[in-house]
């Protein structure tokens, strides 16, 4: 009883100070701002606005799942034990290596042990235009444009050599890949090599740049236009006639999204491999 | 239930009911002695599933136990001297070493006269749909079984008991390995696929030869063709060994072996692998397992075995001084 008493005096106490607190800003804030519209009566109550709660203990980056592309088997005959195997020799070298996570169009920095090198290392920063491989032997290929000329590293995720993967700038684009770049204006191409780290943005998600891409002009290494390609992020408007894109359109195969031995879902298989690396990643 | 069958050639049909024909009727129809029957014909649905079920169970303990049942009077075993042939298994993959068992020892006179056998056995499948005498083999080894059946030329100091189940611990990293298997069959094939003919130009005028063989021998001296000339035919399909392949990694846990390069066979298929006979690589195989990996013995084999030079993914990443 004597307890109960203590605890609602506190309380009491608690919240005093509390209502107190409030006043004191509330009259700051008259103070500071003219928060009354000048139109309306002076009398008017306007609630004041709303606390953005930023829950630090959980940052956005860590509530978003995300499986790395190569954790997800490729559609074949083999025993699923080699595929386990794989995957646990993976989230070994993980431990010991982070990899962030990155999409195309995302801009890293590499470094890898070089015998050849001053420092025994070097380091590369490109923007990611493709991602492949699966298992142990996944790949990503960084662009970057140095002394004008156009240099693409293929780095493999889990090479030993590899010292680290930084993350510069997380950033999506329309496509998977981006090797279209090859063919565009050096501008869309170049990185600086000395690029500080962008920060990624509170909200949860991974920003998705839609930006159109001009090319230069034809022969180009690959026919973009063609719909195999599928290719979302060349504003094809600005260098092809509307002719040459109907032209084009005579390679498109309509009947590819329904033909059924094509189709591999992958959901249930990503969410099962995506609890087991979770798992094992948090031991 | 003994029963003949006879199968008729289809152009018999019409003229079965001429008498004149009856006796050549009989030379036209090739019989087939059927003296068994499928285990599931007289008995009910739930009584063919548990068939099923409980032999499966029986062969699971009995793999999974890791004992053979004549484990009472366990054979001698001798020490390793170099230069003695270690029984050797077969396994599936390139990789895994599933169910192998050694069925049947086969004295020097049994087998050829000059060195001893034992035949090995390797992957469980079910006994419903093996005759009387295939199981005969397995059932006096206590195993269950097996897809295949390969015989090992083993020294006479090496051999192992019937019923003792193989791993794949008994052999090592930095070991190598000969590894024999059925290539994948690619069906006819033409001249220039099989033996790497160069063929004919696609264009210069060539009237419709583009890949075959061209000349088939010298001319008039021998005025035939040689025997053995390569020519169009079935390709692939055939038992083939690659040699000298070196054994990365072990993994006790699954019985899985890392091996070097490729491999004769197709995805999943049954493959035999023993120690190399190239003389240069035979010293790698020091203080092996003699004559095999034995369980209850060696109980404190860590669950994977690195070659030394290896990089091993819980090292940190390679650095240079």
């Amino acid at each position: 009883m004597a307890a109960c008493c203590r605890n609602l005096h506190k309380c009491a106490h608690y919240l005093r100070s509390v209502r107190l607190q409030q006043i004191q800003n509330e009259r700051l804030l008259s103070t500071s701002s003219c928060r009354l519209a000048p139109s309306d009566k002076p009398g008017k109550f306007i609630p004041p606005s709303k606390p953005v709660i930023i829950d630090k203990a959980q940052s956005a980056t860590s509530q978003r799942k995300f499986l790395s592309p190569e954790f997800i088997p490729p559609r074949q005959r083999t025993d699923p034990l080699k595929f386990s195997m794989e995957r646990k020799d993976m989230i070994r070298r993980r431990k010991v290596l982070d990899i962030p996570e990155f999409y195309a169009g995302s801009i890293l920095a590499v470094t890898m042990t070089d015998p050849n090198a001053n420092g025994k290392v070097n380091r590369f920063v490109g923007i990611c235009i493709q991602r492949g491989g699966k298992g142990l032997g996944a790949t990503f290929v960084l662009r970057n444009i140095i002394d004008n000329q156009g240099v693409e590293i293929c780095y493999e995720l889990y090479n030993p050599r590899i010292q680290q993967v930084e993350l510069l700038k997380l950033e999506k684009r329309l496509d998977d890949n981006l090797l279209y770049l090859r063919d565009a204006l050096p501008e869309y191409s170049t990185v600086e090599p000395n690029m500080k780290p962008v920060p990624a943005p509170s909200t949860g998600e991974v920003p998705l740049n839609k930006m159109k891409v001009r090319m230069r002009p034809k022969p180009w290494s690959k026919r973009w236009e063609r719909p195999k390609y599928n290719v979302q992020g060349i504003a094809f408007e600005q260098i092809l006639s509307a002719e040459q894109l109907e032209h084009a359109q005579k390679w498109a195969q309509p009947w590819l999204q329904y033909d059924m031995l094509k189709e591999y879902d992958t959901s249930r298989i990503q969410e099962e491999i995506l609890t087991e690396v979770t798992r094992e990643m948090g031991q | 239930m003994a029963g003949w069958t006879c199968r008729f050639l289809l152009q018999r049909g019409a003229r079965l009911l001429s008498p004149r024909t009856e006796s050549s009727l009989f030379i036209a129809c090739r019989r087939t002695v059927k003296t068994t029957t499928w285990f599931e014909e007289h008995l009910t649905e739930d009584n063919q599933e548990y068939m099923r079920k409980i032999v499966g169970e029986d062969y699971r303990k009995l793999t999974a136990e890791r004992l053979n049942p004549l484990k009472d009077e366990p054979w001698p075993r001798h020490e390793w001297t170099e230069g003695r042939g270690r029984p050797k298994f077969t396994s599936l993959l390139h990789a895994v070493v599933q169910d192998c068992h050694v069925l049947k020892y086969l004295t020097k006179d049994e087998y050829d006269g000059r060195t001893a056998a034992l035949l090995v056995g390797g992957k469980n499948v079910s006994p419903f749909h093996r005759s009387e005498s295939e199981m005969e083999m397995f059932r006096n080894a206590g195993v269950p079984p097996k897809q295949k059946v390969s015989t090992f030329k083993v020294s006479d100091n090496a051999i192992i008991k019937p019923g003792t189940p193989l791993y794949a611990a008994h052999f090592r990293p930095g070991q190598y390995v000969d590894v024999t298997a059925k290539t994948i069959g690619k069906g006819f094939q033409g001249v220039m696929k099989r033996w790497g003919f160069k063929g004919q130009p696609a264009t210069h005028g060539q009237t419709k030869t583009h890949r075959r063989p061209g000349a088939s021998g010298p001319g008039g001296d021998p005025a035939r063709v040689w025997k053995g000339k390569k020519m169009p035919g079935k390709m692939g399909n055939i038992i083939r060994t690659a040699h000298g392949l070196k054994i990365w990694r072990v993994n006790t846990k699954y019985n899985v072996l890392y091996v070097n390069g490729s491999v004769p066979g197709h995805r999943n298929c049954l493959v035999k692998i023993r120690d190399t006979t190239l003389p240069l690589r035979s010293a790698s195989i020091l203080n092996p397992p003699f004559p095999t990996y034995f369980t209850e013995e060696e109980e404190d084999l860590a669950e994977d075995l690195y070659d030394e030079s290896l990089f091993v993914h819980t090292e940190p990443s390679l650095a240079l001084t």
